[in-house]
Protein backbone atom coordinates (compact mmCIF):
# COMPACT_ATOMS: atom_id res chain seq x y z
CA UNK A 1 0.00 0.00 0.00
CA UNK A 2 1.48 3.31 -1.02
CA UNK A 3 0.04 6.69 -1.51
CA UNK A 4 1.29 10.22 -1.79
CA UNK A 5 -0.91 12.78 -0.17
CA UNK A 6 -0.64 16.52 -0.07
CA UNK A 7 -1.10 18.52 3.07
CA UNK A 8 -4.58 19.70 3.92
CA UNK A 9 -3.18 23.20 3.67
CA UNK A 10 -2.94 22.74 -0.07
CA UNK A 11 -6.69 22.36 -0.27
CA UNK A 12 -7.61 25.01 2.23
CA UNK A 13 -5.25 27.77 1.27
CA UNK A 14 -6.92 28.82 -1.99
CA UNK A 15 -10.14 29.42 -0.11
CA UNK A 16 -8.51 31.71 2.36
CA UNK A 17 -7.99 35.38 1.67
CA UNK A 18 -4.39 35.33 2.78
CA UNK A 19 -1.82 37.86 1.78
CA UNK A 20 0.90 36.99 -0.68
CA UNK A 21 3.44 37.25 2.10
CA UNK A 22 1.62 34.74 4.22
CA UNK A 23 1.32 32.39 1.30
CA UNK A 24 5.02 32.61 0.67
CA UNK A 25 5.72 31.80 4.28
CA UNK A 26 3.59 28.70 4.18
CA UNK A 27 4.63 27.49 0.76
CA UNK A 28 7.13 24.89 1.87
CA UNK A 29 4.73 23.44 4.41
CA UNK A 30 1.86 23.42 1.96
CA UNK A 31 3.88 21.50 -0.60
CA UNK A 32 5.05 18.83 1.81
CA UNK A 33 3.84 15.37 0.90
CA UNK A 34 3.21 12.35 3.05
CA UNK A 35 4.23 8.88 1.95
CA UNK A 36 2.75 5.82 3.60
CA UNK A 37 4.86 2.68 4.01
CA UNK A 38 3.34 -0.50 5.36
CA UNK A 39 5.25 -3.09 7.36
CA UNK A 40 3.92 -6.57 6.79
CA UNK A 41 5.27 -10.09 6.23
CA UNK A 42 8.80 -8.92 6.99
CA UNK A 43 8.73 -6.37 4.19
CA UNK A 44 8.31 -2.64 3.73
CA UNK A 45 5.94 -1.66 0.95
CA UNK A 46 6.87 0.08 -1.23
CA UNK A 47 10.53 -0.93 -1.13
CA UNK A 48 11.70 2.41 -2.50
CA UNK A 49 10.56 6.01 -2.28
CA UNK A 50 11.80 9.17 -3.90
CA UNK A 51 10.67 12.20 -1.93
CA UNK A 52 11.59 15.82 -1.35
CA UNK A 53 13.16 17.48 1.63
CA UNK A 54 10.44 18.29 4.17
CA UNK A 55 8.15 15.46 3.11
CA UNK A 56 7.12 12.89 5.68
CA UNK A 57 6.96 9.11 5.69
CA UNK A 58 4.34 7.43 7.82
CA UNK A 59 5.28 3.86 8.70
CA UNK A 60 2.27 1.66 9.46
CA UNK A 61 2.81 -1.72 11.06
CA UNK A 62 0.05 -3.81 9.48
CA UNK A 63 1.60 -7.01 10.75
CA UNK A 64 0.99 -9.18 13.78
CA UNK A 65 4.52 -8.75 15.09
CA UNK A 66 6.86 -5.99 16.14
CA UNK A 67 8.88 -4.16 13.51
CA UNK A 68 11.14 -1.13 13.52
CA UNK A 69 12.58 1.70 11.45
CA UNK A 70 16.35 1.75 11.70
CA UNK A 71 18.64 3.62 9.32
CA UNK A 72 22.34 2.64 9.43
CA UNK A 73 23.48 4.89 6.55
CA UNK A 74 26.16 7.39 7.57
CA UNK A 75 24.80 10.94 7.67
CA UNK A 76 21.23 9.71 7.90
CA UNK A 77 21.38 7.13 10.68
CA UNK A 78 18.40 7.08 13.03
CA UNK A 79 16.16 4.79 15.02
CA UNK A 80 12.45 5.31 15.61
CA UNK A 81 12.31 2.56 18.23
CA UNK A 82 10.16 -0.49 18.62
CA UNK A 83 6.92 -0.40 16.66
CA UNK A 84 4.27 -2.82 17.93
CA UNK A 85 1.61 -4.37 15.72
CA UNK A 86 -0.84 -1.73 14.55
CA UNK A 87 1.37 1.18 15.56
CA UNK A 88 2.29 4.09 13.30
CA UNK A 89 5.36 6.32 13.36
CA UNK A 90 6.19 9.31 11.21
CA UNK A 91 9.58 10.39 9.95
CA UNK A 92 10.21 13.91 8.65
CA UNK A 93 12.79 13.87 5.86
CA UNK A 94 15.26 16.53 6.95
CA UNK A 95 18.45 15.48 5.16
CA UNK A 96 18.89 15.15 1.38
CA UNK A 97 20.48 12.04 -0.07
CA UNK A 98 19.77 8.35 -0.21
CA UNK A 99 19.60 5.98 2.72
CA UNK A 100 18.53 2.48 3.62
CA UNK A 101 15.90 1.53 6.15
CA UNK A 102 16.16 -1.75 8.03
CA UNK A 103 14.07 -3.52 10.60
CA UNK A 104 16.15 -4.29 13.67
CA UNK A 105 14.28 -7.56 14.10
CA UNK A 106 14.40 -8.78 10.48
CA UNK A 107 17.63 -8.38 8.53
CA UNK A 108 16.00 -9.02 5.16
CA UNK A 109 13.38 -6.32 5.73
CA UNK A 110 14.82 -3.29 3.98
CA UNK A 111 13.85 -0.34 1.83
CA UNK A 112 15.51 2.68 0.26
CA UNK A 113 14.51 6.33 0.58
CA UNK A 114 15.88 9.01 -1.72
CA UNK A 115 15.43 12.59 -0.57
CA UNK A 116 15.79 15.30 -3.18
CA UNK A 117 16.81 18.81 -2.06
CA UNK B 1 30.19 -14.25 37.04
CA UNK B 2 28.03 -11.86 39.03
CA UNK B 3 24.53 -13.14 38.51
CA UNK B 4 23.02 -9.85 39.60
CA UNK B 5 23.95 -8.35 36.25
CA UNK B 6 22.32 -11.14 34.32
CA UNK B 7 18.99 -11.21 36.08
CA UNK B 8 17.14 -11.32 32.79
CA UNK B 9 18.66 -14.63 31.86
CA UNK B 10 16.85 -16.65 34.50
CA UNK B 11 18.20 -19.34 36.79
CA UNK B 12 18.45 -22.04 34.12
CA UNK B 13 20.49 -19.86 31.81
CA UNK B 14 22.77 -18.76 34.61
CA UNK B 15 23.31 -22.38 35.57
CA UNK B 16 24.19 -23.06 31.95
CA UNK B 17 26.76 -20.30 31.99
CA UNK B 18 28.37 -21.63 35.13
CA UNK B 19 28.36 -25.18 33.82
CA UNK B 20 30.17 -23.97 30.75
CA UNK B 21 33.22 -23.62 32.96
CA UNK B 22 34.22 -19.98 32.45
CA UNK B 23 33.22 -18.24 35.63
CA UNK B 24 34.66 -14.96 34.34
CA UNK B 25 31.97 -14.65 31.64
CA UNK B 26 29.87 -11.51 31.72
CA UNK B 27 30.35 -7.76 31.62
CA UNK B 28 33.20 -7.82 34.13
CA UNK B 29 35.54 -9.18 31.48
CA UNK B 30 34.74 -6.32 29.09
CA UNK B 31 37.28 -3.52 29.46
CA UNK B 32 36.02 0.01 30.02
CA UNK B 33 37.39 2.03 27.07
CA UNK B 34 38.38 5.15 29.02
CA UNK B 35 39.85 6.89 25.98
CA UNK B 36 37.13 6.10 23.46
CA UNK B 37 36.40 9.76 22.65
CA UNK B 38 40.01 10.55 21.77
CA UNK B 39 41.66 7.21 21.02
CA UNK B 40 38.95 5.48 18.99
CA UNK B 41 37.50 6.17 15.55
CA UNK B 42 34.05 7.76 15.44
CA UNK B 43 32.30 5.97 12.59
CA UNK B 44 28.61 6.83 12.86
CA UNK B 45 25.96 8.77 14.73
CA UNK B 46 22.45 7.46 15.17
CA UNK B 47 19.66 9.86 16.08
CA UNK B 48 17.46 8.02 18.52
CA UNK B 49 14.41 10.13 17.76
CA UNK B 50 12.02 8.23 20.01
CA UNK B 51 14.24 8.77 23.04
CA UNK B 52 15.58 12.22 22.13
CA UNK B 53 19.14 10.94 22.34
CA UNK B 54 22.18 11.03 20.12
CA UNK B 55 24.18 7.82 19.91
CA UNK B 56 27.80 8.07 18.78
CA UNK B 57 29.55 4.92 17.60
CA UNK B 58 33.27 4.28 17.96
CA UNK B 59 35.65 1.44 17.06
CA UNK B 60 39.15 0.84 18.36
CA UNK B 61 41.70 1.84 15.74
CA UNK B 62 43.65 -1.42 15.65
CA UNK B 63 40.53 -3.38 14.76
CA UNK B 64 39.30 -0.75 12.33
CA UNK B 65 42.56 -0.89 10.40
CA UNK B 66 42.20 -4.63 9.85
CA UNK B 67 38.43 -4.98 9.51
CA UNK B 68 36.79 -6.18 6.28
CA UNK B 69 33.08 -6.48 5.69
CA UNK B 70 33.40 -9.93 4.11
CA UNK B 71 35.30 -11.48 7.00
CA UNK B 72 34.68 -11.88 10.73
CA UNK B 73 35.79 -8.83 12.66
CA UNK B 74 39.25 -9.14 14.21
CA UNK B 75 39.82 -10.62 17.64
CA UNK B 76 40.05 -7.67 20.01
CA UNK B 77 37.46 -5.54 18.24
CA UNK B 78 35.81 -3.08 20.64
CA UNK B 79 32.70 -1.18 19.59
CA UNK B 80 31.38 1.63 21.74
CA UNK B 81 27.93 3.24 21.71
CA UNK B 82 27.89 6.46 23.74
CA UNK B 83 24.62 8.22 24.53
CA UNK B 84 24.14 11.95 24.96
CA UNK B 85 20.91 13.86 25.30
CA UNK B 86 19.57 15.75 22.31
CA UNK B 87 19.16 19.52 22.51
CA UNK B 88 15.50 20.45 23.10
CA UNK B 89 13.53 23.65 22.67
CA UNK B 90 11.41 25.25 25.38
CA UNK B 91 8.57 22.93 24.51
CA UNK B 92 10.67 19.84 24.93
CA UNK B 93 10.91 19.14 21.23
CA UNK B 94 14.23 18.20 19.60
CA UNK B 95 16.22 20.96 17.93
CA UNK B 96 17.69 19.98 14.57
CA UNK B 97 20.93 21.32 13.16
CA UNK B 98 21.38 22.78 9.69
CA UNK B 99 22.16 19.26 8.50
CA UNK B 100 18.79 18.01 9.71
CA UNK B 101 20.34 15.99 12.50
CA UNK B 102 19.80 16.01 16.25
CA UNK B 103 22.21 18.16 18.21
CA UNK B 104 23.96 16.41 21.08
CA UNK B 105 24.22 18.36 24.29
CA UNK B 106 25.68 17.79 27.73
CA UNK B 107 27.92 14.97 28.85
CA UNK B 108 27.84 11.32 27.85
CA UNK B 109 25.14 9.60 29.89
CA UNK B 110 25.74 5.91 29.15
CA UNK B 111 28.48 3.89 27.48
CA UNK B 112 27.59 0.55 25.91
CA UNK B 113 30.46 -1.67 24.82
CA UNK B 114 30.66 -4.87 22.80
CA UNK B 115 34.03 -6.58 22.77
CA UNK B 116 35.16 -9.64 20.85
CA UNK B 117 37.73 -12.01 22.27
CA UNK B 118 38.58 -15.51 21.09
CA UNK B 119 36.82 -18.13 23.17
CA UNK B 120 34.44 -15.80 24.97
CA UNK B 121 31.44 -17.31 23.22
CA UNK B 122 32.11 -20.70 24.75
CA UNK B 123 30.82 -19.53 28.11
CA UNK B 124 27.55 -18.18 26.73
CA UNK B 125 24.55 -20.52 26.28
CA UNK B 126 24.21 -21.56 22.65
CA UNK B 127 20.75 -20.02 22.29
CA UNK B 128 22.16 -16.60 23.25
CA UNK B 129 25.68 -16.85 21.88
CA UNK B 130 26.80 -13.99 19.62
CA UNK B 131 29.99 -15.55 18.31
CA UNK B 132 32.75 -14.43 20.66
CA UNK B 133 31.15 -11.13 21.60
CA UNK B 134 30.24 -10.01 25.09
CA UNK B 135 28.53 -6.83 26.26
CA UNK B 136 28.83 -4.31 29.06
CA UNK B 137 26.95 -1.18 30.09
CA UNK B 138 29.04 1.45 31.83
CA UNK B 139 28.10 4.63 33.62
CA UNK B 140 30.11 7.80 32.81
CA UNK B 141 32.48 7.19 35.73
CA UNK B 142 33.57 3.92 34.12
CA UNK B 143 31.79 1.57 36.49
CA UNK B 144 29.40 -1.14 35.38
CA UNK B 145 25.75 -0.18 35.64
CA UNK B 146 24.68 -2.31 38.59
CA UNK B 147 21.12 -3.08 37.49
CA UNK B 148 21.90 -3.67 33.80
CA UNK B 149 20.35 -6.61 32.00
CA UNK B 150 22.20 -8.17 29.08
CA UNK B 151 19.90 -10.78 27.64
CA UNK B 152 18.39 -8.16 25.33
CA UNK B 153 21.82 -7.36 23.88
CA UNK B 154 22.37 -10.95 22.84
CA UNK B 155 18.86 -11.57 21.50
CA UNK B 156 18.67 -8.32 19.53
CA UNK B 157 22.15 -8.56 17.99
CA UNK B 158 21.38 -12.16 17.01
CA UNK B 159 19.44 -10.80 14.03
CA UNK B 160 22.69 -9.47 12.55
CA UNK B 161 24.65 -12.73 12.58
CA UNK B 162 25.52 -12.13 8.92
CA UNK B 163 27.24 -8.88 9.90
CA UNK B 164 29.13 -10.42 12.79
CA UNK B 165 26.35 -9.39 15.17
CA UNK B 166 26.78 -5.66 14.56
CA UNK B 167 24.05 -3.24 13.51
CA UNK B 168 26.19 -0.33 12.40
CA UNK B 169 29.87 -1.23 12.07
CA UNK B 170 29.95 -3.94 9.41
CA UNK B 171 27.26 -2.05 7.50
CA UNK B 172 29.55 0.97 7.57
CA UNK B 173 32.36 -1.16 6.14
CA UNK B 174 30.02 -2.45 3.42
CA UNK B 175 28.88 1.04 2.50
CA UNK B 176 32.49 2.19 2.36
CA UNK B 177 33.40 -0.66 0.02
CA UNK B 178 35.81 -2.20 2.51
Amino acid sequence: MFRRTTSLLTLVLPALALTAGTLAGLSSQALAAEYVVTMKDAAYSPAAITATLGDTVRFVNDDGETHNVFVPTLGHALDLGKQEAGAEKTLVLRTPGQFEVECVHHLSMTMTITVKP
Amino acid sequence: MKTTTLGGLGAAAIAGLLLAGDVSAGPERVTYPANFETGYTLYNQVDRLDRKRVRSFYVNREADAAAKSDAPLPDGTVLVMADRNAKLDAGGNPVFGADGRLVATGPVTNIFVMEKRAGWGESIPAELRNGDWDYAWFTPDGSLKPDAKYKGCFTCHMSRVERDYTFTYVKRLMDAGR
